[in-house]
Parts: structure tokens; sequence; C-alpha cells
């Protein structure tokens, strides 16, 4: 049984906005997300931008941000996958849906921790659950409760790779008919002392605090390191026939997904991007088309100095005499590294652009760097051709994942 | 052993090369067409690493953000939070072993490593890879874990314990192709899921072990988290034993599943 694979609904909470219109336009403009780190007082660190979500509007009942973002996002998608009226849920049989979810990791809130280990007691005013912030997989079972999503929720903690990897899987799962529906994506937020902190201790964080706008500028000569994002980004996914039965509109088709390990390092990529090119590869298998049937990779693209030389170094040893068709760009350069959301928010991204008919351009690559040669999308936006789309995603850890997927014509 | 790793890397290593010997897994079977489906625990970040810290950051019993960005985190290791990540156990597997094929890796108990089974089946079937290491590892003597399971009403009756297995799985065509030697069968196994909310109440959780229709207790050690079934029947295995193995869970985040195998002995 082989089922392809429709995307009828996205949800966003991003620092570019949380409604699709806002989340495009202001993609499409080359807008940043980026500012002040607001959320904590960053005292003395060395970075002390970065993109935070839009909370107005987000109920924030939960203490920890991701969980909060992952609930709004799976709203929005749910509620854009509806038509007219009627739940998505309601046309299928009451529990076969499924939740495939990246998470971001278990950071404990600093100031918790000195009253843990100064008292020796959980504080009085602590919620049993939220506790050191680290209700990551509860967010699982809340969103698939609210949704009557019967099946195993299905949690991916691959860091940068997670939520491409909970595309993929869920993807999968419909293509081979295990599944009805899916809600697919990922959440995350570091932004706390520790998330900061330990991305400052490794010097992986952009240093412009004086311009926050230009900070992230992946593939750039100029680039300094990520500007850390937070956020989160869900998908409606069905199979197509059912999704057409039912009268949905359907922004594009999931069509592929391959995973790998580097193998190698824990925050740098294999040099010659062995990783990245395996995930790839096993995308486009997974597929069945070859290289020359891409028309534009939403790149990793991390704005580090040495994610962004092996991402293009891999991409061009995929491509080969292709290389010049597929045109490139980084939304990371907009809103920074979402870390675990960054390859659904990426996604969605992704969607939305080219049903418009463009694709955005990776902001801030006024002097693209030699050793990152490819077609890249610069100076604006891109009447988007036909055709298929490659989503990568490299996570710390050397955890690759790719994504192929192609806009509903 | 490479790299900085905390001790739930440890334990994933040792038990994912101990599998892979068992099995007679050689490099070239290895590389690209080996994957890895890993389950870990709750993330253990290690009490001699955290205090210094928080220590350092502590100014008349209140967290100083200044303390913090300007004295504290100059102290600690690089790497620091690189210990703890949850992809950390996996990535070192995979560093250790050469292996460059799929993954899954989720978290962060029993219920999940049966969606981890599942997933290597599946590539299996798939025909994606030739050999699925299959394992779960959780460094549960840890401070901070015990303040997780405190949050869940039945905990306080456990001792939790250190594990990590690794179960390696491969059809049965191409364990002959290879001459392996063959430990044991997975039969069948299901898993389904009661949706609940985790801010208002826990499932009761409940959990089996049966062999040749003889319960194996499971409390003997302490509570393995998402090892508690390959732990045991590792050990089942490293003993001889023989026989068809029920495992049946009900776990406290409403996943109910069973599987059958048969050990061979």
């Amino acid at each position: 049984m082989s089922q392809r694979v429709a995307v009828t609904g996205l949800g966003v909470v991003s620092p570019l906005g949380n409604t699709l219109a806002d989340f495009r336009g202001r993609l499409l403009e080359g807008a940043s997300g980026a500012g002040p780190i607001t959320v904590f007082d960053p005292a003395s660190l060395p970075t002390r931008i970065a993109a935070q979500a839009d909370t107005r509007g987000l109920s924030l009942e939960h203490k920890d941000r991701k969980v909060a973002f992952a609930i709004a996002a799976a709203r929005d998608a749910v509620l854009d996958a509806q038509t007219a009226g009627m739940p998505l849920r309601a046309h299928y049989p009451p529990g076969s849906g499924g939740l495939s979810i990246g998470i971001g990791l278990e950071l404990f809130a600093m100031p918790d921790m000195v009253r843990l280990l100064e008292t020796k007691q959980m504080p009085p005013d602590a919620h049993p659950l939220t506790f050191l912030q680290t209700p990551s997989d509860i967010c699982a079972h809340i969103i698939s409760k609210e949704h009557g999503l019967g099946r195993p929720p299905l949690t991916h903690i691959a860091a940068c790779a997670a939520s491409t990897d909970a595309i993929g899987v869920a993807f999968r799962m419909l293509r081979d008919g295990k599944c009805a529906w899916m809600l697919a994506g990922g959440a995350d937020s570091m932004l706390n002392p520790l998330g900061v902190g330990g991305f400052c201790k490794l010097d992986a964080l952009t240093r412009r605090n004086a311009e926050p706008h230009k900070a992230s500028r992946p593939f750039d000569r100029h680039r300094d390191g990520f500007l850390l994002g937070e956020g989160a980004g869900m998908l409606a996914l069905e199979p197509l026939e059912a999704a057409r039965a039912r009268g949905a509109k359907v922004y594009a088709e999931i069509d592929g997904y391959g995973n790998s390990f580097d193998a190698y390092g824990i925050s740098e990529p294999h040099p010659n991007g062995d990783g990245a090119l395996l995930a790839m590869r096993r995308a486009l298998d997974s597929a069945a088309i070859g290289p020359g049937g891409i028309c534009y990779i939403n790149a990793h693209g991390t704005s580090t100095p040495k994610n962004d030389p092996v991402e293009a170094l891999a991409i061009r040893r995929l491509w080969g005499e292709h290389t010049a068709r597929a045109a490139v760009s980084s939304t990371k350069s907009m809103l920074g590294h979402l870390i675990s959301a960054s390859g659904a928010v990426e996604t969605v991204a992704t969607v939305i652009c080219g049903a418009s008919g463009w694709m955005h351009a990776t902001a801030n690559l006024d002097e693209p760097d030699p050793a990152c040669d490819l077609d890249h999308i610069r100076g604006g936006p891109r009447r988007m051709e036909h055709g298929h789309i490659l989503k990568n995603s490299f996570g710390f850890g050397g955890q690759n994942a790719a994504l192929v997927l192609h806009i509903a014509g | 052993m490479r790299k900085f790793m905390g001790k739930q890397d440890h334990l994933a290593v040792i038990a994912a090369c101990q599998a892979a010997k068992a099995a007679g897994a050689d490099d070239t079977l290895l590389r690209e067409r080996t994957g890895v489906y890993l389950c870990v625990g709750y993330i253990p970040f290690d009490r001699a690493d955290i205090e210094p810290l928080s220590r350092n950051s502590t100014r008349d019993g209140q967290f100083s953000m200044e303390l913090y960005s300007t004295v504290a985190l100059q102290q600690v290791n690089p790497l620091l939070t690189f210990r703890c990540l949850p992809n950390m156990p996996i990535f070192h597997v995979s560093l250790n072993l050469g292996i460059q094929g799929p993954y899954f890796i989720t978290y962060p108990g029993p219920g999940q490593f049966y969606l981890a089974l599942q997933e290597a089946l599946a590539a299996l079937q798939r025909g994606e890879i030739d050999l699925a290491l299959l394992g779960a590892v959780a460094d549960q003597d840890n401070f901070l874990v015990d303040w997780h399971f405190r949050r869940q009403r039945y905990s306080s009756a456990w001792t939790c314990a250190d594990a990590a297995a690794f179960l390696c799985l491969e059809a049965r065509a191409h364990a002959a192709r290879r001459s392996a030697r063959v430990l044991g069968e997975y039969l069948s196994a299901s898993v389904e899921y009661e949706p609940h909310d985790p801010l208002k109440d826990t499932p009761i959780f409940a959990e089996t072990l049966r062999l040749a229709g003889s319960e194996v207790p499971l409390d003997q050690a302490g509570y393995l988290g998402p090892a508690s079934l390959p732990a045991p029947a590792c050990w089942l295995l490293a003993r001889g034993q023989a026989g068809e193995l029920r495992h049946e869970l009900r776990s406290a985040d409403g996943i109910v599943a069973r599987s059958d195998w048969r050990l061979l002995g």
C-alpha cells in the first residue's frame, strides 16, 4: 500500500508572526525576527540578541515556552485544515490520527536549580509537572488529547534534525497506510540562561549585538555564528485522495524522506559532507527522483563558519552538473535557528512561500562566501518554478534529515 | 571511546558494542546498511557538572545572571550542554561503531521503546537496512531524573536503576546468508494509546514479563525505564534461557503494548 501524502493544514509560531499571511509576507519582504533578548536578562553574555517568538495572543499557561508554542501551532494547523467548519478529525474514524513531533531539550531554569540545590526541596510554588522546565514529553500528550489523536505519539529528539524527522516519519506512516491522518512538526525554545549560555560557551552564536537584523547571514563571507530563535511549526498531513474527497485545499505533497549519521563530531559536520549527502540521497531515493528534478533547496544554512561550506559542498557533490539548476535559500537568515523546531518551521515557510509562486531569499547574503558557491536566492524573492523541493536539516551530533516535497499545482 | 561522554552515553555505547559483537557485525556490515533505533530516558545532567554552575551563580541564595555570565560559565567545559543532550547517546553509538545508516531516536519510557521497535521492523521490511540496532538507555540514578519521577504519583515506591541494552535485529534470510548465530526471534507486537491530559491524570503503570508462562521478576534491579524489555531479554539470553517470552506494558503515559519473542537459548 503506497499513498500520496498531502499537506492540508499549517500552523506556525515564529519570530515573524503567528498567522500564515504575516509569516509569508514578512519572509518574502526579507524581514528579520532578531532583536535584543528580553525573555531574560542576558547580563554579560557575549551574545545578547535572539529571534524571540511573537507571543501576542498566545496562552503561556505552561511555564515552558516550547510547550505553549507547540499547542498553539497544532491548533492552528488543525483549524487551517478544516473545511466548511468541519474539523479535520471528523472526516476520519475516531482515534485514527497520530502525532509526530520534534521537541526541544529538557533544560532547567537556573533560578529553579539554584533554589533546588540551596533548599534541597522542590520550591513550594513549583508546578509538579513543569518544575525545572522539563515537560517536553507532556506536550505530545496534551496535543494528542486535545485533537483526539489515538495513535501513540512519536517524540523525536535528534536536536536540529528532530522536526524534519518528525515530518518524515509521519509521511512514511501515511504513505504506508499505517495511520489515517497526522499532525507533524516541532517546537523549541532554548532562550534561557542555560541554552544561550551553553551555545555562547561553544562559540556557536553570532556576536553582532549591535546589528541584530544583520546577525544571521548564512553563506555570507562575514557570518560569525547562528542567531538563536524559538517557535513551533505544525503540518496537517493526510492521504491525497482523502483530502481531495473532502474538498480540502492541498498546499503540497511530501514525496520523500531520508536520514543518516555523520558518525564524526558532536558540534561540527563531517568535513566532506558525507552524512548530509547520504540523507539527501536517501530522501531522493525515497521520492524516486534524481537530483535533476529538484528546483529549490531550503538549506539548513545556519550561518556558522563550519556548517555552511560543508552543506554547500554536500549539495554540489550530490548535484554535480545539475547544481546550477537548484536555487538555494536559508530561512534561518530571518528566523534564526529554532533548533528542534527549525525543520518544521522552515518547511512551513517553504510551503507557504512556494504556494504563492515565490521563494524567499537568504537575507544578509551581501557577499557570498566562495566556499559556499551555489545558486543562492539573494536580494529578493525569486519566482518558483514547478518542480521538487529539498528541505535539509543537520543536527548537532551528526544526525541529518532531508525531505522532498512539491507544491500542489 | 572518544569525545566527551556522559554516563548515559557510556552505557549506550557499551551495550551497543556488546550487541554488535554478539551478532558478529563487522565494520563492513555496520556502515551504511545498519540503522540505530534508540529510546533514551529522561535527561540526566550530572550533579557534579551542575552544582558548580549553580554555586558560582548564587548570590544571597538567589540566582544571579551577572555571576552566571561572568563567573560560572567561565569554569565549565564548553561541551557541558552536549554531555546531556538526548541525542548524544545515539551520536556516540554511531561514532564508536562507524554507523552512517538511518536512525530513530525517541524518549522517555518503555512505551516509546515499542515505537523504536516498530520503526526498526519497518525499516527492515522496507529493505532500507540489513541490520537494526534496537536499544534503550537510561541513567536514572541521578538527582534530576529523581525530580522527574516525583512528578508521577506512583514513583515514590520505586527504586530507579541505570540500564542500557541493545538487540541486533535482522531478517532470518540475511542472518542465514552471513551464517550468524540466531539467539531469538521476534514474533509479534501491538502498541496502542490512551490519550490523556498529563496535567490532570496519570494512567496506572503495570508491566509483566513472562518466559515460558512463568513470571520473570522485573523489580530486582529496580525500574529500568525504557530498557525494561530489552535489558531483561539480554540477561535471559546471556543465561541461555529458551522459550516464549511475553512482555506486557501499561505505561504511565498511556501507551499499552505487548510483544512476543522466542528465545532460542
